[in-house]
């Protein structure tokens, strides 16, 4: 099977520190949404920094489209198309909206073409052209999340991580992002999810992976483990009522 | 009335070179996060290069400017790469950077000392002296050129900061490195580049200096809470927050002078740095205090 990024038994950590990921696995399928889950502290958010590049690999490997993103800085590794959006959002709050998506395409050589896809973005997404000579860091939480997401489409990325795009923000703005996200998917962007609230985020899947102490323990269509009984206990047990 | 104007007028216009002098330290603070106490000293290095070029070759002050800026840079350059650049993976980088950045003033004072002797030194141009009158007001041509020039060049540093692509990427990084990074901002590169721009200011303003000032190698002391006062008011990091500030804080030690004295004048902007860690300390623009 043609799998677009492969992690196979990959060791990471922090500086000098402890390996944070041990063993961790994972295989990406194109064009799906793959949700991974875990309780605080997994290391979920860690396994898509070293992913990125942020984080050096230890041990195991990182292919994507068979090649190896070892070593590679994250620059190098989003030319290659895969665009990190963290925890945090990463925005420039004391940017405009349009300056924000302008440093979304600051790898791209084609300038006058940056434009173009900028205003592309802008008419996909009302409110960015609303908004675009505000400050980033003025607008609601939503709207940066949509901003945050936004940005990953000017460089037509082929894997977009999003870190807990639901974090902060209110149910119903919840399933905007999450629409956003499979809008991304209906395009052919293969998306890694992080979501802490397992629930949602399997229910918005296509599938999902089950991480703990830093290794995978479980991989299955989003369905099936959510229908899992030891998932359910683990991760899902106060959340049965949603 | 006059008097009031007077004063107004000699306060904007070392306002102005304030401002140049301060917008460097802001620019390199913003990326790097180093209070670089090494500021002042590198100004007076630019002060001297403008001075040996006037006095041997006669060579007029503000065409000496681009000559000390670009050398400045270079020694910027320099000092990142030999001094910084390896500090920046250090877990105690920010203690480190200041006993680094008041070695290399104590370095830099030291070379200048050595090379150039203690004596007072003024580069002489014509206007310096000159001064054109308005009525009774008169304004000291050597300042106005001084404030101009500062404001100009400032005026280009904000453009290539909002309009260009690298100027982009160093706001980017200033307000989040990792976002810049992750973006594909090569953040290494634009510390090198803050710190040649930022030193290269510092020339620029010593090319002011020069005629504006009588300087020493050990002068630079004076500045450094001057220095301070502006970039803390303006929200560290925030260049228009320092160029305000430059013009507010000069403003008022013009007053001060004029009422109690040019010592108390200096001492407005040692006052206003207490006070402002006191009562603001996230200055006039800052959200919030960074250097918890
Ligand atoms: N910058 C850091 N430096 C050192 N250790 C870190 C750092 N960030 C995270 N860790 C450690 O790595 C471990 C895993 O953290 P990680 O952020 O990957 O967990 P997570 O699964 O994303 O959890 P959460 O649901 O809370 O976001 C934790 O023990 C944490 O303390
Ligand atoms: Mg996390």
């Amino acid at each position: 099977m043609g799998e677009l990024l492969e992690v196979t038994n990959l060791t990471a950590g922090y500086g000098d520190g402890p390996s944070i990921l041990d063993g961790a696995h994972l295989s990406v399928e194109p064009g799906k949404v793959h949700c991974i889950i875990g309780p605080n502290g997994a290391g979920k958010s860690t396994l898509l920094k070293a992913i990125c590049g942020m984080l050096k690999i230890r041990q195991g490997d990182v292919k994507f489209n068979g090649q190896s993103l070892k070593g590679l800085r994250p620059d190098q590794i989003l030319r290659k198309g895969i665009c990190f959006v963290p925890q945090e959002r990463a925005l420039f709050p004391k940017m405009t909206v349009r300056e924000n998506l302008r440093m979304g395409g600051y790898s791209l050589d084609d300038r006058s073409g940056l434009e173009r896809s900028i205003d592309e973005i802008e008419e996909r997404f009302p409110i960015l052209k609303e908004r675009r000579d505000q400050h980033a860091g003025t607008m609601s939480g939503g709207q940066q999340q949509t901003l945050s997401m936004a940005r990953t489409l000017i460089i037509k990325p082929a894997i977009v991580m999003l870190d807990e795009p639901s974090l902060g923000l209110a149910p119903k703005i919840v399933q905007e992002m999450f629409d956003i996200m499979k809008m991304m998917a209906s395009e052919g962007i293969t998306i890694l999810l992080v979501e802490q609230n397992a629930l949602m985020g399997l229910k918005n899947s296509d599938w999902g992976v089950v991480l703990d102490l830093g290794r995978t323990l479980f991989k299955g269509p989003a369905p099936e483990v959510l229908a899992d009984p030891r998932i359910q206990e683990l991760y899902l047990g106060g959340k049965k009522a949603a | 009335m006059e008097q009031i104007i007077q004063t107004l007028i000699l306060g904007i216009a070392l306002g102005g070179v304030f401002a140049l002098m301060g917008s460097g330290l802001s620019l390199v603070f913003g990326v790097m996060r180093i209070v670089n106490l090494a500021h002042p000293s590198l100004i007076i290095a630019g002060a001297y290069v403008t001075y040996w070029g006037f006095r041997l070759w006669g060579i007029d002050p503000l065409v000496m400017l681009p000559v000390a800026a670009v050398v400045l840079a270079g020694i910027g350059v320099l000092l990142y790469k030999l001094v910084f650049e390896r500090e920046a993976r250090s877990a105690k980088y920010s203690e480190m950077t200041v006993l680094l950045t008041f070695a290399t003033a104590m370095i830099v004072e030291g070379a200048l000392g050595f090379m150039f002797t203690n004596t007072q030194r003024v580069t002489s141009p014509g206007y310096a002296t000159d001064a054109i009158f308005i009525g009774n007001v008169f304004i000291p041509m050597g300042q106005l050129y001084a404030g101009i020039v500062s404001l100009v060049i400032i005026g280009a540093l904000a453009a290539f900061l909002k309009y260009s692509r690298f100027g982009n990427a160093i706001r980017a990084t200033t307000q989040n490195r990792d976002a810049a990074e992750l973006l594909g901002v090569n953040v290494n590169l634009v510390g090198i580049m803050s710190f040649a721009i930022g030193i290269g200011l510092a020339g620029a303003a010593g090319a002011l200096v020069s005629f504006v000032f009588s300087f020493f190698p050990a002068k630079h002391w004076e500045w450094v809470a001057v220095l301070m006062s502006l970039v803390v008011l303006g929200g560290m990091g925030s260049i228009l927050g320092t160029v305000l500030a430059s013009f507010l804080l000069s403003i008022i030690a013009a007053f001060v002078g004029v009422w109690f004295g040019s010592t108390w004048s200096t001492m407005t902007f040692f006052l206003a740095l207490f006070l402002i860690l006191l009562v603001r300390p996230q200055g006039l623009f800052g959200e919030k205090p960074e250097l918890a």
